[in-house]
């Protein structure tokens, strides 16, 4: 009498969820405390929680303030790709003055046999494996990806017998190598937050002297490209020696122009963050026929190449830092949608006990009440 | 008419505006273009860039390149490029001295090459303080 009293005081409370209420009701009758009961509703496919109240409460605000700090993690991420957009569009008037000026002065050098020591094709017997990480953890499997990557193509090289070295970027690429001392690496290096052309000279010059002082003969890059906001591709590019078109070749072969470029762009379409790559041909016109050459134009050449070896390698580190971005983005906003879930499954049970406790206590109070009277 | 100058490094613009006249170090010697300059094509050495703007030179440390001087429109394309007045004057001379030790202590031909850029470097931003001519 008293015990379905009881429960329409507890289902008129506006709080209570359907489920738990009916979970009172059928509970109450054979006179169980609910949070006893191990086998909880199925509707949590992460199985019982079993905590006292305090610990429960504390676990829903560490919840809080975890989602609370991923969210702002994925919004940070999300303004750091808009500048990580806008370093690759300042970098574009000068890969854009190079590539005319390469292409004027290959169609002059048409005839002549160029000699350039970046240029220069030798038997291959020692490659050198420049390595692009990200600095910092949480952005998925961004860094794994390309570790991954990295490991196959040694392993690659070591069934053609090559010898190999490996120069790595970032601090998580450090950390592993350093881990694995039989891998040869040569040199550590740290990425910055946002590359610039200090850190990318850094890199050219450790691989220009080691491709002019005939210690490797080939130098590969192995970086992520930036294909869309959920996808990022682990790739390697070839990058000594330099074809004088200026040409950028694949492991595989697979030239690119250079006058064809790719630029992405980050925009909102219906609302929600999307990336949209252009594929860009710069306009070769000719160069006024009186230009005159102040040096021999082999020389002039050999000026040139480094500064295309540097913009190659500076694209190469935005665009790995563009998908580290990506990849976070992504993985902060999966960790905030299950903080979500985590917390509303969490707050359902903590209700359910709380309500469990406080009809224990007036249940008391009323077998005392009635046991006096 | 004046003279339009761009210098680039491949992640900004340095210097996009009109000048007076530029002295430029080339891998053969100093040039100095004046407007209506003939057009040329050349390489840019490690080392100081001067303009002049109303009677004011500038000085810029340009890490080598390649220049290309159309009409009355100059374009750089360089690795790097400073002003004269950003570079921090005791760091710079802290970086000189750290690279004549590094070359001391180089061996090896990598090593050397390496050394020696990095030398050339530090000894062209140290010079583009005090070159304010």
């Amino acid at each position: 009498m008293s015990c379905s009293n009881l429960t329409m005081l507890v289902s008129s409370k506006p709080s209570l969820s359907d489920a738990t209420a009916l979970s009172f009701r059928s509970s109450l009758t054979p006179f169980q405390v609910p949070s006893h009961n191990p086998s909880s509703p199925g509707s949590r496919p992460t199985g019982p929680i079993q905590c006292g109240l305090r610990e429960l409460r504390e676990r829903i605000d560490s919840v809080k303030n975890t989602q609370k700090i991923t969210e702002a993690m994925k919004l940070v991420a999300a303004a750091k790709v808009r500048r990580a957009q806008e370093a690759v569009v300042n970098g574009r008037p000068f890969s854009e003055t190079l590539v005319e000026v390469l292409y004027n002065i290959n169609e002059q050098l048409q005839t002549e046999d160029i000699d350039v020591p970046l240029t220069k094709v030798r038997p291959v017997k020692k490659v050198a494996l420049v390595v692009v990480t990200g600095d910092r953890g949480l952005c998925g499997g961004f860094n794994n990806a390309i570790i991954k990557k990295a490991e196959a193509r040694i392993a690659d090289l070591k069934e053609l017998g090559l010898d190999y070295t490996v120069i790595s970027v970032g601090k998580k690429g450090n950390s592993y190598f350093q881990r694995r001392p039989y891998i040869p690496v040569d040199k550590f290096l740290e990425g910055g937050s946002l590359p610039t052309a200090k850190e990318a000279q850094a890199i050219a010059d450790d691989v220009f002297s080691l491709f002019v002082s005939e210690e490797v003969d080939k130098v590969e890059l192995l970086y992520t490209k930036f294909v869309s906001l959920v996808k990022s591709d682990p790739v390697i590019h070839t990058l000594l020696p330099l074809s004088p078109k200026g040409e950028i070749c694949d492991v595989n072969g697979i030239c690119v122009d250079a006058a064809e470029d790719e630029f992405f762009r980050l925009t909102t379409k219906e609302g929600k963050l999307t990336v949209e790559r252009d594929l860009v041909r710069t306009k070769t016109d000719d160069f006024s026929p009186i230009l005159q050459f102040e040096q021999d134009p082999v020389q002039i050449l050999d000026a040139l190449l480094p500064l295309y070896l540097n913009s190659q390698i500076l694209r190469a580190l935005q665009e790995s830092l563009a998908s580290e971005l990506a990849a976070r983005m992504s993985a902060m906003s999966n960790a905030t949608d299950n903080a979500t879930e985590l917390k509303k499954s969490l707050s359902i049970v903590y209700n359910r006990q709380r309500q469990a406790k406080i009809t224990g206590e007036i249940l008391e109070i009323v077998a005392g009440a009635n046991a006096l009277s | 008419m004046t003279l339009n100058l761009c210098v680039l490094t491949p992640n900004r613009i340095v210097w996009d505006s009109e000048v007076k006249e530029i002295i430029l170090s080339t891998n053969s010697g100093q040039i100095g273009v004046l407007p209506n300059h003939a057009p040329i094509a050349t390489a840019v050495d490690i080392g100081i860039l001067r303009i002049r703007l109303n009677g004011q030179w500038l000085t810029m440390a340009l890490m080598g390149g390649f220049a290309r001087i159309g009409n009355n429109k100059i374009t750089i394309l360089v690795n790097d490029a400073e002003k004269g007045s950003d570079i921090d004057p005791q760091e710079a001379q802290q970086i000189l001295e750290l690279a004549e030790a590094n070359l001391r202590k180089a061996e090896g031909k990598r090593q050397i090459i390496e050394a020696n850029l990095a030398l050339r470097r530090a000894r062209t931003r140290v010079e583009a303080i005090n070159a304010i001519s």
